[in-house]
């Protein structure tokens, strides 16, 4: 490509993602008007102020969309060189989680208090997007050999393993693996190895699921298999494992094809635990119907679709992986939330991407969304 | 710098694809919850955010024959705060403190305790829930409830019964009648959040209580409260130990009245006349409310002879005619069993032996009849199955088996003794042999009423056997106004009334206590019967033979409800037996 070189200087070719921007920003402002409806009830009786999460959403998100522009301003390689710092700095922010900069809430010591709180694990999402969307242009054409594979997994691995151990959150843990996995993925020319990996992973949890459907739960049984107890058969566990899962069950049910209406929700009213939080598909699901519930994962379709465009457009391969790593963490989170919620796999806390309360999640989503302009600014008009 | 190639762009779109199949797969998964699961989670979660409110049914009252209110309602209320919702709690201590008469010790513990509903005072008055609900305190809760009231104190407590807690009957008719005086209750259904606060905009869903019915039994107060206030008199005046007093209608089994003394104040039934110990209480509480008219068995004595002489008659082993000797007593096989009469009757007819209350003369008779005779006009007259009387508790008969039965025993069961049946046993029975011979069953529930229209639904009435003929029916009456009219039972006569009847006197067991129950059963009129009395006394002082001490109490009954009941005087034997033309 001829014109690879001069792509800075001719601005007016350069292409921007306005499908993608009014995408982010409706989610952006769909999930600050549903933060409100879930937990007005509740922030008014315990923060005094029916507004309380909204405001923090919102204050949050405002400082996200600032920090998105700023970094679809700035040209994508520029972060090139910072990627190994990235990760060094996430797995360093993990660390610091045990030391007393970090604080626990919800029965978990997951925040650092730094001025203001945030998750590392959100930080180390986009480090290893980073981080591994460089090594892999590093490593170029070797990226076949088992070395690689080996040294890309082997990294991702230390931080998964961190994240899980440190921080108490198999679910990040998760995300950044498949994040991981995915853009090994499409950075492979193979196919084989994948398959089987997916083959064997998903055979070893039918196995677990089907020795833990085997037995019952009595006071020592570990709380993963309890959980997974539970998801079998929630109404049999209703007051212990399967509460969470099965008030949220009542909320989706209580739905309808329409929904209550915005605001009507029942299951809001202190009967659904997290309910602006990993739970608020549910409340979505109740409030605005099947319809609502239909739209928002429509929504999710197009913001992935957007993805998948930019990242077959991008100028080269290591703004291609920054997408896909994007397009995977937003996936992954969107998909292992509504499966959760919908009871369709075993209950972990996992949010609902751009709609769920959580700042320093909204933060670097929108960081990442402003990466993603970044690369689709790199799109010269006439190769799209 | 590496160039994106081909398969990255394949697998991209591969991811996408892959992705996607997931989103859509669980849209469809949603979509199966909320369309195909919808009625299952929602009902479940309308379970859990409605609370149900019980709201009592307003009891159906049961009223006397004529109307009057025998079991009544009140409204009364319950007075309960909201922890979670009381503004003001010093004010809402000081004005339940005041309105209440509560300590304010006692008034605090209750506002200041946190839980969602807490109950300061029940069985309030209507005006002092009402005043308490004009101050419109935030958090004070006056609920209507109904308790019930009995107008007449103690009048008919034995048969009335009483309530519990929770409205339910729990003796006499008020519990054999519970299905048509419970009454459906309704139910408030109050949308609440998790933590049980109402929420006021959703309002409540109301279904509403169905009343009771209102339930007319067949008693008269008035002659109820003659038949109470005569039972008391005889009882003081003889110091007896308690007295009873039925009145039925012999034609259909219908109770007029049912005394037994002592009876107890049913609007207070939980408090015994005299202290007693603590353990010892719920059995005194259970013997207060006993009705020895039904749940008790007595020797009837010679008041069975009337079941003799219609068994005799009836088989024809005797006529009214048929002489006997008495000489005061009589062998059975080796034993030998006195007359009432230690010198004995001397020469009597059939007749007169009954007039007389001759044990000889009976004990004869049924000799003649014979043990399976007897007891099979034992059970026809049935005798051995428990009245059928609609109040609970009845008692059965203690009778010999047939196949121990010796001429010994069958000799004092002509008497009326070595056997027990209850009172309302014997009145029933002897009710169904003068009535022409059909079997009534004893009973005061006749309808429910209806509270919009006042209309009677009658229950159905048991069509009754056949167990005596007319005939020997009529003999009977006329041998039984003999004995009243110038026999024994003469202190039973009434002036201007033909009345038929027959005494009894018996000792209790174990003989030789000194201890005697005296009873007088009497019928008018005579050749009709349209009404029929038993008076049973036990234990008197000083005279106790049923033909002076029993008789007079049924004598002035009858002086008054007779003409109450508009039974036209028939004047007395001076005109003929049969003169009296039956309806």
């Amino acid at each position: 490509m001829a014109g690879v070189r001069n792509r800075f200087r001719k601005k007016e070719e350069h292409y921007f993602d306005y499908s993608l921007l009014f995408i982010i920003l409706f989610l952006v402002v769909f999930g600050l008007i549903m933060i409100y409806s879930a937990s007005a009830y509740d922030a008014a009786d315990q923060m005094d102020n029916e507004a309380y999460y909204l405001i923090h959403q919102g204050g949050a998100a405002a400082i996200g969309i600032v920090a998105m522009i700023v970094v679809s301003w700035i040209p994508y390689h520029f972060w090139e060189k910072f990627a190994t710092l990235a990760y060094l700095v996430s797995i360093v922010l993990i660390l610091l989680v045990l030391t007393p900069l970090g604080y626990e809430a919800n029965g978990a010591r997951r925040w650092l208090k730094i001025g203001i709180s945030v998750q590392p694990a959100e930080i180390a999402k986009l480090g290893m997007i980073l981080f591994l969307a460089a090594l892999i242009c590093k490593i170029g054409r070797g990226i076949k050999t088992a070395k690689a594979f080996f040294l890309i997994m082997g990294s991702a691995g230390v931080v998964c393993l961190l994240v899980w151990q440190v921080t108490d959150n198999l679910s990040s843990a998760i995300i950044i693996g498949g994040i991981a996995f995915l853009m090994l993925f499409v950075a492979s020319p193979d196919y084989k190895k994948f398959v089987l990996i997916v083959g064997a992973g998903l055979a070893a949890a039918a196995g677990v699921v089907y020795l833990i459907s085997q037995s019952s739960m009595t006071e020592d049984t570990d709380f993963r298999s309890a959980r997974i107890m539970a998801w079998l058969d929630p109404e049999a566990y209703a007051s212990g494992k399967g509460f969470q899962v099965l008030q949220g069950l009542y909320a989706i049910g209580s739905g309808g094809l329409f929904g209550k209406g915005l605001g009507n929700s029942m299951q809001k009213l202190g009967f659904l635990p997290e309910q602006q939080n990993d739970m608020i598909f549910s409340i979505i699901c109740e409030e605005l119907g099947l319809f609502g519930a239909i739209a928002v994962i429509m929504i999710f379709i197009l913001l992935i679709w957007r993805f998948m465009v930019i990242a077959n457009n991008a100028p080269d391969l290591f703004g291609a992986l920054i997408v896909v790593g994007v397009m995977g963490h937003i996936a992954i989170q969107v998909i292992l939330n509504i499966a959760v919620v919908t009871n369709t796999i075993p209950n972990t806390g996992i949010s609902l991407p751009f709609i769920s309360y959580g700042g320093t999640s909204v933060l670097f989503l929108l960081i990442e969304m402003g990466l993603v302009m970044s690369v689709a600014r790199g799109i010269r008009l006439k190769d799209a | 710098m590496e160039k994106s190639r081909t398969y990255h762009r394949k697998k991209i779109v591969i991811v996408f694809f892959l992705c996607t199949a997931l989103f859509l797969g669980l849209a469809v998964r949603t979509g199966w919850l909320m369309i195909f699961c919808s009625e299952h989670y929602s009902g479940l979660a309308q379970d859990l955010h409605q609370r149900e409110r019980s709201i009592k049914a307003r009891r159906g009252r049961i009223l006397d024959v004529n109307g009057a209110v025998l079991a009544d309602n009140r409204t009364v209320c319950t007075i309960s705060v909201i922890h979670s919702q009381v503004k003001d709690p010093e004010r809402v201590i000081a004005v339940l403190q005041e309105e209440l008469g509560l300590s304010e010790e006692t008034v605090r513990k209750r506002v200041e305790k946190v839980s969602s509903i807490e109950r300061v005072k029940s069985n309030v008055p209507k005006e002092t829930g009402d005043a308490i609900r004009a101050y419109g305190l935030d958090g004070v809760k006056v609920d209507e409830d109904y308790k019930r009231y009995y107008p007449y104190g103690k009048l008919a407590s034995k048969v009335l019964g009483f309530t519990g807690a929770d409205n339910q009957g729990i003796l006499a008719l008020e519990s054999s009648y519970e299905e048509y005086l419970q009454g459906t209750p309704g139910t408030i259904l109050e949308t609440t959040d998790a933590r049980g606060l109402q929420i006021s905009e959703m309002g409540e869903e109301r279904i509403e209580p169905i009343a009771g019915q209102d339930l007319v039994i067949s008693m008269d107060v008035n002659i109820q409260q003659y038949a109470e206030q005569l039972a008391e008199q005889v009882q003081k005046a003889k110091e007896a130990q308690s007295v009873s007093i039925l009145v039925m209608r012999p034609g259909n089994g219908e109770i007029l009245a049912m005394v037994d003394t002592p009876e107890y104040d049913l609007n207070d039934p939980f408090t015994l006349p005299e202290e007693v110990p603590e353990k010892e209480k719920q059995d005194a509480l259970n013997r207060m409310w006993r009705n020895a008219c039904i749940n008790d068995t007595y020797e009837p004595g010679s008041a069975f002879k009337i079941v003799t002489a219609a068994a005799a008659l009836e088989e024809g082993v005797v006529t009214e005619e048929d002489t006997f000797s008495c000489p005061g007593f009589i062998m059975v096989d080796d034993r030998r069993i006195r007359c009432a009469k230690v010198g004995g009757h001397g020469t009597e007819t059939f007749v007169q032996g009954t007039m007389n209350s001759c044990n000889p003369v009976f004990i004869t008779v049924g000799l003649r009849l014979g043990v399976e005779n007897y007891y099979r006009y034992f059970e026809q007259f049935g005798l051995k199955k428990k009245t059928g009387v609609d109040l609970p508790g009845e008692a059965g008969t203690i009778m010999h088996k047939m196949e121990d039965m010796g001429n010994v025993e069958l000799a004092t069961v002509s008497f009326g003794q070595s056997f027990q049946i209850t009172p309302i046993q014997l009145a029933a029975t002897a009710a169904s042999l003068i009535n022409g011979g059909i079997r009534i069953t004893p009973h005061f529930g006749v309808g429910t009423k209806n509270g919009e229209d006042g209309t009677v639904s009658p229950f159905p009435l048991k069509a009754g056997e056949r167990i005596l003929s007319e005939r020997t029916s009529e003999r009977l009456r006329a041998i039984l106004f003999e004995v009243v009219e110038n026999g024994g039972g003469k202190n039973g006569r009434v002036e201007g009334y033909r009345v038929g009847g027959k005494t009894a006197t018996s000792e209790t067991l174990p003989r030789g206590t000194g201890k005697y129950i005296s009873a007088f059963l009497g019928f008018a009129p005579a050749e009709d019967p349209k009404v029929l009395a038993l008076c049973i006394i036990r234990h008197p002082t000083g005279v106790y033979y049923g033909g002076q001490i029993a008789a007079p109490v049924i004598r002035q009954l009858f002086e008054n409800i007779l003409p109450y009941l508009d039974i036209e005087k028939t004047g007395t034997a001076d005109q003929p037996e049969n003169g009296a033309e039956r309806e």
